[in-house]
Formats: structure tokens, sequence, C-alpha cells
């Protein structure tokens, strides 16, 4: 088997002395969708922080392309590829929808390629390019979420991490946003994606962990786990 | 009144506004970017009038041309401050802030008193400290250069903010510190040139100001006081909020100076920003 994209190792993690993650083993390969599921407070918006280095890590190992990056302060882990679209979008609301896109493309491979990611961006959302001078606090939920991927797409990621990203958002706005997570898989980005949304993300995802209590206590294909009954139970899909 | 000496005044007050604007446009960088207290940031202007006016001395030129020491000088002090002192209480509460910064601040200025003691120092053959006569009006050519370098400096900030690369990492850190690293921007690279530049501008502001003032141990808490009347007044109102202010404040102090007695220009300064804070406590120039 090649050498997984990303990979996680016994990992134990969490917030000063407050310890989330109980031993978490993760793999995403290149050119999947990999959905993280669970209830709230389970860890999964922790595990992508501690990917990124954003939180307290006691043990495990996690593996980008095959190195080690446990010890890569997160600004380095973005410039490997690794980029993160945040719970609650996390825009520089007072910087103008521009303004957050070329944030977006602040490493120096990023700003190389500006022009490109600029175009591509603004054909996956044209209503960005129509409120580029707009200040981001303004924008309409839809349109914030839409500038918060497009903003992480502009670093060029080989990994994309989204986490929550059709929290408090309208049904059509949802499928558009899930649309656009196939769409960037089809392009080549691979994607770790946390949502509430538990049939959506089962169906666009090639694999899912279902996480409880700082654990995985499932793992499996998107469509198989879909018809698990535990799964089915536990998150009343019907 | 005499309104030949009130238009002095006022033209004076103008132009140490410009003066103010500049030190307390540090402390707004500070404070905006990395949301520290700074609040003895008037005695770094105190230390720096010191190192101008013995560069001055030493090498027997003007104090403003020893800014070509001082602000590099103290860029890097600030810098070194910020990663021993500062660093440790990011996002400590205020109080913490607050003792640590005003601890520093006494440090400060009893490394003043012990080596100069208390009296004044200032440069005994300055260059610029002349008036141009106009008609009865006389204006002094050290605080024209003084506020035309400031003027200069503030617009090169605003330019650095809003135009380069690095200002856009600024102002990314100061809008959302936690998500800046994602887009792969070095905070803590951030942090200590935002506060190696908040100390350089003291610098620079204490230079000029020793064109014609003289330096004493407790210069700072004045400089300290105006530059967070100035602030505070500005309100997130950016570069331009922060000249506004200091133009009012170095107006206000004029007319106080001039209509009631020197002494009073200082409760002047905090009655306008009394009422200020309590009608707009935002700040005047505050968007929202």
């Amino acid at each position: 088997m090649s050498t997984p994209m990303l990979q996680l190792r016994s990992v134990e993690a969490g917030y000063g002395e407050f310890r989330v993650l109980h031993g978490i083993n993760l793999r995403v390969d290149k050119g999947e969708i990999v959905a993280l599921v669970g209830p709230n407070g389970a860890g999964k918006t922790t595990t992508l922080r501690t990917i990124l280095h954003m939180t307290t890590l006691y043990r495990g190992e996690i593996t980008f392309e095959g190195k080690d990056i446990t010890k890569v302060p997160t600004h380095k882990i973005v410039e490997k590829g690794i980029t993160m679209v945040p719970e609650g979008r996390g825009l520089f609301n007072p910087l103008t929808v521009y303004e957050n896109l070329l944030a977006g493309a602040y490493t120096k491979k990023a700003m190389e390629k500006l022009e490109d990611s600029l175009e591509f961006v603004y054909s996956l959302f044209p209503r960005l390019k129509e409120r580029r001078s707009q200040v981001a606090g303004t924008l309409s939920g839809g349109e914030a979420q839409m500038l918060a991927i497009a903003r992480a797409l502009m670093s060029r990621p080989k990994f994309l991490m989204l986490d929550e990203p059709s929290l408090g958002l309208a049904p059509k706005i949802v499928l558009e946003i899930f649309d656009t997570v196939v769409k960037l898989r089809d392009l080549g980005t691979t994607i770790l994606i946390v949502e509430q949304h538990v049939k959506n993300s089962l169906e666009i995802a090639d694999r899912a962990y279902v996480m409880e209590m700082g654990q995985i206590v499932l793992e499996g294909e998107g469509r198989a786990l879909l018809s698990d009954e535990r799964l089915r139970k536990a998150y009343l899909i019907i | 009144m005499d309104p030949i000496l009130v238009t002095n005044n006022l033209i004076d007050g103008v132009l140490m506004g410009m003066l103010y604007s500049l030190v307390a446009l540090g402390l707004a960088l500070i404070f905006g970017v990395m949301d520290i207290i700074n609040f003895p940031h008037g005695d770094y202007v105190m230390i720096a009038a010191y190192i101008s006016w013995l560069i001055a001395m030493a090498f027997w030129v003007d104090p403003s041309v020893t800014a070509l020491l001082t602000v590099p000088l103290f860029f890097l002090f600030g810098v070194a401050i910020y990663k021993s002192v500062i660093h440790p209480i990011l996002g400590a509460e205020p109080l913490i802030q607050i003792a640590v910064t005003v601890g520093l601040g006494y440090v400060l200025e009893n490394i003043a008193l012990a080596i100069w003691h208390a009296e004044p120092k200032s440069f005994p053959a300055p260059w610029f400290n002349f008036g141009l006569n106009f008609g009865g009006l006389s204006i002094s050519v050290a605080k024209l250069i003084a506020a035309t370098v400031s003027v200069i400096s503030l617009y090169l900030t605003h330019w650095l903010l809003t135009k380069t690369k690095f200002g856009l990492a600024m102002r990314a850190t100061s809008a959302n510190r936690l998500i800046a690293p994602l887009m792969g921007i070095d905070v803590e690279k951030v942090y200590s040139v935002t506060f190696g530049l908040g100390i350089a501008l003291t610098a620079l502001g204490a230079s000029l100001y020793m064109m014609w003032a003289q330096t004493n141990p407790y210069l700072g808490s004045s400089f300290s006081l105006l530059a967070w009347v100035i602030v505070a007044m500005g309100g997130l109102g950016g570069v331009v909020g922060v000249i506004y202010s200091g133009l009012i404040v170095g107006v206000l102090e004029a007319l106080g100076n001039t209509f009631i007695s020197p002494s009073a220009r200082l409760a002047v300064i905090y009655l306008a920003f009394f009422l200020v804070l309590w009608f707009r406590p935002r700040g005047l120039f505050a968007k929202r």
C-alpha cells in the first residue's frame, strides 16, 4: 500500500491539562474525501486543530506525505500544503473580500500563483467577484462560507480540512457547498470534512470515521456506514 | 486676548499634535495588532530622549539627526522587550498586562533617575530652535520640522499597513490572531516587528522633541497619558483616526495654555477625553 497523505497514530491531545483525544488512529489517502462525524464534544474539531499544531499534543504521531509534522508550527504546516476552513468561518471581518483572499495566498508559493488562484475561486464562487471590495463582516452567511472556502483555496492546499462548513446555512446553500467539496476532490484536492449533516457528508465521502468521547468508534466506506444499523440509530437517519 | 498670540499658540498646537500622533501611533499599533496594553508607552519616549541627548552630546549634532541611530536602536530594543517581557503575557488578563508593563515603566524611569538624576537635560546647541516671523506670527522651525517628519512617518506607516504584504499580515492578525496562522502568517514575527515598530516610533518622536525640549525622568508619564487619550479618542479609526485625535489633543492643549494657564493644559485634555468617552465610548472615529 502506498503512503497515506495524512496519518494519525495513537494521537492523544487536548488543551493544556484538558485531554480531549484519547488515541486517535486516522488515515487519509490522496484524492479522497474523508468525513469525520460524531456528536458535539466528541473531539472532531480538536482532531483537525491537532493536525495543524493548534492544540497540545501529549502522545502519538502525525505524518503528512510520510513526514512527521508534530513539531512543525502552524504557519509552516500551511506552507507544506495543509489548510483548514475553520468552524464559524474565522474571516478577517474588517478586511475586504479581496484582502481576505490575498491573505489566503500569503505563503511565497501561493503568492506566485495569485492571479490563477483568484480566477479559479472567482469561477467557483462568482458572487465573491461581485463583492470583492465589500468588507467581509457584512457578507451573508452563505457568502461568508464561500469566502472562507475560497480563502483556504488561495493557499493552494493539497489537503483541505473543512470544519462544519454547513453550520447555520440554508439547505439550498448547504447543497451548493457539498457540490463544491466534491468538485474540489475531483480537481485533485484531498479533503477531510467534519460535519453535523451526517447523511449528506457520508453520501459524498469515500470513507468516514465516527468519533465519540475522543475516540474513533467506527470506520468504513461512506455509503456503507450510511446503512450501518448502529449509526442510523445514533443519528436518527431515516 | 491678543489674536496674534492665539494664532501662534494654535499653530503650535497643530504642530505638537502631529508629534503626539506619531507617538500615539506606536501605541495604537501595539494595542490594535497585539491586544497588549502597553501602559507606560511614554517611558520609551523618555528613555529615547536621553539616548538622543547622549548621542547629540557625543557627536555634537542636533538631536533630530540622532534619529538615524535611535530609531533602529529602539526597534531592536522593542523586539528584545517583546521577546523577554511581553511574549509571556500575551493573552493574559488586562490586570496582569498592566502590572507587567507598568512595572517595566517604573524600571525605565528609575534607570533614568539613577543615571541622570532628576535634573532636566537638553542639547545646548540646537540647529533649528528659532522662529520664522510672518508679520508678528512666529513659527518654530524645529516644531515645523518635527511635524513634517511626523506626518511623513504617519503616511509611511499607513502605506505599510494598507499597501504591503506585511501590513496585510498585521491587519489579518489584528482581525483574528487565531486564524492568521492558517494563512501561513507567522504571528510571532508579526508581533515582534509590530512591537519593535511601535517602540521605534517613540524614538523618532523623542529625537524630534529634543530639537527644542528637555528631558527628565518624568517626561514619560505625560507622553503616556497623551498617547492613551489619542488612541482612545481615535477609537478603531486606524492611522487617520490617530492623526485627527492627535490634532485635537494638540489644539486643546494650546487652547488650555492660552486661555486658562500652562498648568491647566492637561486638565483641558482630560476634560475633553472624559466627554468623548461619555458620548462616544468607542472613540470619535470608530466605524460603528
